[in-house]
């Protein structure tokens, strides 16, 4: 069976809610899913996110808006004959049922032969790494096996499309990082195509093939992680994918090849990519943590500034640098080799010429 | 007896709560009527339960109410001016309000000394078990057991005022001795309330004003004591109402001297075979307990503070009760558990010998006459008993998924109209009854059904609440989880959810069937030459001072409930088992 894909076209929700009156969950998504590809919906609380899910799911029921799972248009269709998994947040695993049933129920509510089903159940769990637990309950599991009980479950059945809900969210971090690599590589596994809800950019740049940032019940942004993290498209973004020092500059020269931007008593050049800003006019600047270099002060050419605090990860330091009013954010790689520079110290913060970005004016 | 005792924890995610919330009231805007009516079977359902909600509890208090306010198709309030001329009934309108105060305090302290006993002193399981086996003990027993224990120590020729101190002429009957019984009787009630909620205050908190440099003492009155103050209220208002609601405790022992409301109006009826009186009598009645319940729901149950934040923190050694002060509190509360042990030997003892008093040579008659001429009683009770336990764990599981998972219009109404049996004093509900049943259109008086509707409706309750309770616990999501594996809401409804609440069912029935076996206020005004029950037998055997019988019949309804009990605990730890959440006392409602 090979995979297909989803499509949902400008689909609206609205709530009520007690305070502000009738507000928009989510508001006119259009978004296409390739067959076989893991799409992360990713924001902040919130945003709409687990309202697309579950309506691509349904559990809930567009006020306008089309979906189509494949080519077929499944929008007034419950979320029992949709054929889709769907992974829960909390899991939830039916309380009184043991793993086997647990996940035997949707071949049972399929009426498969009873000996169709314990083959399956069996070969699902041998998959997810959990022979031998049939006989289990949900309340007798860690977090984890629950985890790959609730995978198993959405799973077996063969679902034409596969839906996570935050999955990893109950989970401890080391446990986390180590069940998004399993999740992906049974998803790659499987062929088959996935939607994944997460409000952690990590968890979604370690996942995904594609991300679709969400805000404000609002897709504002698709890419791969790197498009997001490279050429963020607005303030929200560069700020919720990775770190960054945003910086206002002015236009002091602007040619065929690009523009130059005077931030901080500094000229950078910033390849426009056709924001076709005008001279004098004001830009904004993505300038992540870790392009600007540190170095001694009086080492040449550079903006003078002064260290604020320094927080040390082992694998990086992080600094805040006082350049006139502005605070600044610098990473510095590899502290414990290229030595530390204590608070108080006056530094010169070097920017590289390429690789910093251009917001487009009003979307700052 | 209604309260939080049988309390839940619910386990939701703060992010789902939040989207629940949102989708609840989303769902409440769209038109109720309309997806009722699409369909069918919800709305059969609602439409027979409304039935049969206004005829057992609508119905019968409307014609209290008619009873009491209406003459001749004219409102007056001459009855009512009637009643409250008499100096006699004042007097027990005023002696029912003190005797409930005094009860609601002195069982609350006895409540709280029990509970902080048992949850901060460190004691060891076993000691916990016994305090826990006291007060279950009082909690199955037919509800005057204690009044009887009384008579036979400290009556006209009492084992302990006569035989023990040779005390002559001492009288039992009075405020002193009925407030005495009646402490003891409902104190567990007190116990259940507040040992939760003691147990939900997280020792890290007392650990922390430990930390401040506070005295264990202090402690004790600045953190333990406030935090528990909203359950404090909530204990004494439940004991008030259960005081104000008893019966057959102020029959037996209040005598002519401290009446009470529910024995006059008990009196109005069968003595003076006055219906109106007995009616206006029970509104009057009607008047406080309502008052109470209304406090009890609305206003001290939303008081509670929350303690448990977050994560449990560490675990950690509780330290609020010094050393020298576990043995004096021990003390205390093994001196209650030995009064109440105290009782039932005696119950038992007197159930086995002649005369209790005067000739104590070893017999069996007792049960002989209780299974001979008491046959009847025991036969019917069974019956009735048997009859209504399905009927109410049916009736308390529908009504309560319904309430909690529904939306259809008037279910608020719904849930509120289900409690009224359950929150009105058994005086009440018994005089109502009998007024509204023994007319046309509708004969009931003397059969086995208006006492098997009594019971349901005014038990099933518990079973109502814990299905609320369990549903409240389920997170949606489970049910999605079904529907996303292709079953359809049938198949999710038998497969998930039934099984899930199948717990409340166990309790629910479980609740009226001890109930058929113990109560007596309601059902005493419904009995006939058809239809007794033992209850009514025991208390018919105290006034005709046959009280071997009576001694008898109790401790036979302590065995039967007893039995029931541990089948039915059985039921419950078999679904326990297989992963349900705990139901914590099937006896808290």
């Amino acid at each position: 069976m090979s995979a297909i894909g989803i499509r949902i076209e400008s689909v609206s929700k609205r709530f009520a809610h007690r305070v502000k009156g009738e507000v928009y969950a989510v508001r006119s998504v259009s978004l296409t899913v390739q067959p076989a590809e893991l799409l992360t919906l990713l924001g902040p609380s919130g945003c709409g996110k687990t309202t697309t899910l579950r309506m691509i799911a349904g559990f809930e029921q567009p006020d306008s808006g089309r979906v189509f799972i494949g080519e077929q248009d499944v929008t007034g269709l419950m979320a029992n004959q949709r054929n889709i998994g769907f992974v829960f947040q909390n899991y939830a695993l039916f309380p009184h049922l043991s793993v086997f049933e647990n996940v035997a129920y949707g071949l049972r509510v399929q009426r498969q032969p009873e000996g169709d089903i314990s083959r399956a159940v069996s070969d699902v769990l041998a998959l997810v790494g959990l022979q031998g637990y049939e006989r289990q309950f949900p309340n007798q599991l860690s977090g984890g096996e629950q985890q790959r009980v609730a995978l198993a479950r959405a799973i077996v059945i063969r679902p034409r499309v596969l839906l996570f809900d935050e999955p990893l969210s109950n989970l401890d971090a080391k446990l986390r990082v180590h069940m998004r690599g399993e999740l992906r590589e049974l998803q790659k596994r499987l062929d088959i195509t996935a939607v994944y809800v997460t409000h952690d950019q990590e968890e979604a740049m370690a996942i995904s093939d594609r991300i679709a940032v969400m805000h404000q019940g609002a897709i504002v942004q698709e890419g791969t992680a790197e498009d997001l993290y490279r050429r963020p498209a607005s303030e929200f973004v560069a700020q919720f994918i990775g770190r960054t020092n945003l910086l206002a500059g002015r236009v002091v020269s602007a040619g065929p090849g690009g523009i130059e931007v005077d931030v901080v008593g500094q000229r950078i050049r910033v390849s426009d990519d056709g924001t076709r800003a005008g001279l004098g006019q004001t830009v904004h600047l993505v300038v992540r943590p870790e392009v600007i270099e540190l170095r001694p002060e009086d080492s040449g050419a550079g903006v003078p500034g002064t260290i604020v605090s320094r927080t040390f990860l082992g694998e990086k330091a992080e600094y805040e640098v006082r350049v006139g009013t502005d605070l600044l954010q610098v990473a510095s790689y590899n502290p414990v080799q290229r030595g530390l520079f204590p608070v108080g110290q006056r530094v010169t913060l070097h920017f590289p010429t390429e690789g910093i970005q251009l917001l487009s004016e009003g979307s700052a | 007896m209604g309260g939080p005792a049988g309390r839940f924890l619910i386990r939701r995610s703060p992010c789902f709560l939040e989207a629940s919330f949102v989708i609840g009231i989303a769902a409440m805007r769209a038109n109720s009527w309309r997806r009722t009516l699409r369909d069918p079977a919800l709305f059969a359902t609602v439409v027979t339960l409304w039935a049969l909600l206004a005829l057992f509890i609508l119905f019968p208090l409307a014609n209290l109410l008619a009873r009491t306010f209406i003459e001749g198709g004219h409102f007056t309030l001459a009855n009512l001016g009637a009643i409250l001329r008499d100096a006699n009934h004042r007097q027990a309108f005023w002696n029912s309000l003190l005797l409930a105060a005094l009860v609601g305090l002195c069982g609350t302290i006895l409540g709280f000394l029990y509970a902080f006993t048992a949850v901060r002193a460190n004691l060891s399981r076993a000691w916990i078990t016994v305090l826990d086996a006291a007060s279950l003990l009082l909690l199955i027993s037919p509800p005057f057991t204690s009044a009887i224990a009384m008579i036979f120590s400290f009556g006209a020729r009492g084992l302990i005022t006569y035989h023990l101190l040779g005390i002559k002429g001492f009288t039992v009957y009075g405020l002193h001795s009925t407030l005495f019984s009646e402490t003891f009787t409902y104190f567990p009630i007190a116990y259940l309330t507040l040992k939760p909620i003691l147990h939900g205050i997280d020792p890290n908190v007392e650990d922390m004003a430990f930390s401040l440099g506070s005295s264990r003492w202090r402690v004790f009155r600045t953190v333990t004591l406030p935090l528990t103050i909203p359950g404090l209220a909530n204990a004494f208002l439940l004991l008030f109402a259960a005081s104000l609601a008893d019966f057959a405790t102020p029959l037996i022992l209040a005598g002519n001297s401290f009446p009470v409301l529910p024995t006059q109006a008990y009196l109005q009826i069968t003595g003076l075979f006055d219906l109106k009186g007995g009616a206006v009598l029970s509104f009057v009645l009607l008047v406080p307990a309502l008052a109470v319940y209304l406090l009890q729901r609305f206003w001290v149950s939303r008081r509670y503070y929350v303690t448990i934040t977050g994560k449990v923190g560490a675990q950690t050694a509780i330290k609020s009760v010094a050393p020298w002060a576990r043995a004096p509190l021990l003390c205390a509360c093994l001196l209650v558990a030995g009064v109440i042990l105290y009782f039932y030997a005696l119950l038992f003892y007197a159930s086995v010998v002649v005369a209790l008093g005067a000739n104590h040579a070893w017999t069996w008659q007792h049960y002989r006459v209780i299974f001979t001429e008491g046959l009847k009683a025991i036969h019917d009770t069974l019956i009735i008993g048997g009859a209504g336990m399905p009927l109410g764990g049916l009736y308390g599981i529908l009504l309560g998924y319904l309430v909690a998972k529904k939306i259809f219009p008037g279910r608020q109404a719904m849930e509120i109209v289900s409690m009224i049996n359950y929150a009105l004093p058994g005086t009440i509900v018994g005089i109502a009854y009998l007024i509204a049943f023994n007319d046309p259109p509708l004969v009931l008086t003397g059969t086995a059904l208006i006492i098997v509707a009594c019971y349901v409706f005014r038990y099933s309750p518990t079973g109502i609440r814990a299905t609320v309770a369990l549903l409240q616990q389920i997170d949606p999501s489970i049910e999605e989880a079904s529907e996303s594996l292709g079953a359809s809401s049938g198949t999710t409804f038998r497969r998930i959810t039934l099984p899930l609440i199948l717990p409340a069912f166990f309790a629910g029935l479980g609740v009226v069937f001890i109930r058929s076996m113990t109560a007596i206020s309601a059902t005493i005004f419904l009995v006939s030459i058809n239809w007794t029950l033992i209850t009514v037998r025991i208390l018919e055997n105290m006034t005709e001072l046959s009280l071997g019988p009576a001694a008898a019949f109790s401790i036979l309804v302590v065995i039967i409930v007893f039995v029931v009990i541990i089948l039915i605990s059985g039921l419950l730890r078999r679904f326990r088992a297989a992963g349900v959440v705990e139901m914590t006392s099937i006896l808290g409602g």
